[in-house]
């Protein structure tokens, strides 16, 4: 019990010199590894279901909503807007932000899961 | 207890869900269930996961213990304080989970999850045997750390309105009945808590409406930690545009008690009085939660791809009760979509199929700066299995660029949206 004690003192000790006698400071996280995106279908509708928090459930807005539906809209249109806005093209608020989390291949994927959702609710 | 709600829980409980009373019977009723869920927590993550599971499999019957007869939601409910929001406003019923989705909502407290039974057991008596349990009851307050706030005393007297309901309510009458010339103090622990922004968007709501109503008012913001935690430029240039000198901001300012009939709140080394007290106590995860709390005596870590808890094999937590990942937040946009994730998991888990292993998790959090004007902070999370935890995207999310209308109306956007995804 005591040399654990021990041990555990020197090890405080060490970090609190190696940081030059001042408060240790938390190492720094390593930078992530993602693991490999999840284009099975259920892998998709589950990805594509984040959006609904802005765009409602299967991209189809809630009555009141400020944006036109994502259900139904053409793959290619879902994609080239999403690129555009992660290269800083075209006018947003938060989207500039959100569609960088994203792969092309992610992107891909997700717009023609919306697109093949119907129009209707 | 009406007969019809015996009825009710004897059913969801025991016997075949068919039967329950005063249900529309959803089409999954007619066949036999192969697995029973049990949610407890119809907030943002529980109601949530209770749309997905029966979404994606209609023969899990799925029971959403609430004892709120009501969603109300916490986002938008500081608007309820400035006056620019009426409780019904961010008030929705549990109805279309029901009679749409086939949820069985009993409404009634969970006292116990008792995960060597496979049991929930109700205030009311009853006990609901599950295959697994989804734990979304989001947090408690740590009375012990602050001993006045948990006294009779009080109740009605000095609120914390940090669960949106009756003393969301309350608050914004105290603030109505206070004089003009009256300082309304607002006391934040250190983090984490729920809601990063959350105070310091009140304390914009409130400041909204002095100026208004009674505009040699001010608001004074207690803060246990060292900074403003989130969005802090922001939030200081709409309190300096905006509000001029009327709101005071005192960092490193931890609140340890309250005199709750001299209206004093106890500083480490002063005591602050104020006309209105809005005090907000620690938390942790909420009681119900407490066998499966593993970090710091508070929270429960769970694994990120089912949202399993660590301690307890068939018990899901999600939400404000999680020991959060890094930079990840205790929001309502988080809790939604540990929701969507649980509820893929719990399905491919009862099918005998793999979880996800890629689950992404997207977080928008607006804070209404004033009746109109909003900022945000995103974020997208995704799965790092050396890690086993869930990571910021290096790049992705940030803040508003300013305060600006637009994102004001996308904010109300969110909670339209947000609510359409967890209620139907």
């Amino acid at each position: 019990m005591s040399n654990s004690w021990v041990m555990s003192r020197c090890a405080v000790l060490a970090l609190c010199l190696g940081a030059g006698g001042a408060i240790a400071q938390p190492s720094p996280l390593p930078a992530p590894t993602f693991a490999p995106p999840n284009l099975s279908p259920r892998g998709v509708e589950a990805l594509a279901a984040g959006c609904a928090i802005c765009h409602g459930p299967a991209g189809h807005p809630a009555p009141g909503s400020q944006l036109g539906p994502l259900a139904g809209r053409s793959a290619r249109d879902i994609v080239e807007a999403m690129s555009a806005f992660k290269m800083g093209q075209r006018p947003a608020t938060v989207m500039h932000q959100i569609s960088k989390g994203y792969s092309e291949a992610e992107i891909e994927a997700m717009a023609r899961w919306f697109a093949s959702q119907g129009r209707a609710r | 207890m009406s007969v019809s709600r015996r009825d009710f829980l004897k059913a969801a409980g025991i016997t075949s869900l068919a039967a329950a009373a005063g249900c529309a019977a959803p089409p999954a009723s007619a066949v036999a269930e192969k697995a029973r869920v049990v949610i407890v927590g119809g907030g943002y993550g529980g109601a949530t996961a209770a749309r997905y599971i029966r979404m994606l499999d209609p023969a899990i019957g799925v029971v959403l213990v609430e004892p709120d007869a009501q969603f109300v939601s916490c986002p938008l409910s500081n608007m309820v304080l400035g006056g620019f929001r009426s409780m019904g406003d961010i008030t929705r019923p549990y109805t279309v989970l029901e009679r749409r989705y086939g949820v069985r909502v009993a409404h009634d407290r969970a006292s116990a999850v008792d995960a060597s039974k496979r049991e929930v057991r109700l205030a009311g008596g009853e006990a609901l045997k599950y295959d697994r349990v989804i734990v979304s009851a989001g947090i408690d307050f740590m009375f012990d750390e602050m001993p006045a706030m948990g006294t009779p005393e009080a109740a009605g007297r000095v609120l914390h309105a940090w669960k949106a309901g009756p003393q969301t309510a309350a608050l914004r009458r105290q603030i109505e009945a206070m004089r003009d010339g009256g300082v309304f103090v607002i006391s934040i622990p250190e983090m984490p808590y729920r809601c990063p922004p959350g105070p310091y968007e009140r304390a914009c709501q409130v400041a909204a409406y002095f100026q208004r109503a009674k505009p040699r008012s001010k608001v004074l913001i207690l803060d246990a930690n060292g900074d403003v935690t989130s969005k802090g430029a922001l939030f200081k240039k709409a309190w300096s545009e905006l509000y001029g000198g009327m709101i005071e901001y005192h960092p490193n300012s931890k609140a340890v008690d309250v005199d709750i009939a001299t209206r004093t709140v106890k500083l480490e080394l002063e005591d602050v009085k104020g006309d209105v007290l809005n005090v907000i106590p620690p938390m942790k995860a909420a009681n119900v939660a407490n066998p499966f709390i593993t970090a710091n005596g508070r929270w429960c870590e769970v694994d990120w791809l089912t949202y399993e808890s660590k301690v307890a094999p068939g018990v899901h937590v999600l939400g404000d009760s999680l020991q959060i990942a890094p930079v990840m937040p205790k929001s309502a946009s988080m809790a939604n979509g540990h929701g969507k994730t649980c509820a893929h998991a719990v399905v491919a888990l009862l099918s005998g199929a793999a979880p996800n292993e890629a689950p992404t998790l997207l977080n928008t959090c607006y804070s209404m700066v004033s009746d109109t004007l909003a900022i945000h902070v995103a974020s997208v999370h995704k799965y790092d299995p050396a890690g086993r935890t869930m990571r910021a995207v290096p790049g992705a999310g940030g803040l508003s660029a300013e305060m600006n209308e637009r994102e004001g109306l996308l904010a109300t956007n969110w909670a339209l949206n947000t609510w359409a995804d967890a209620l139907g």
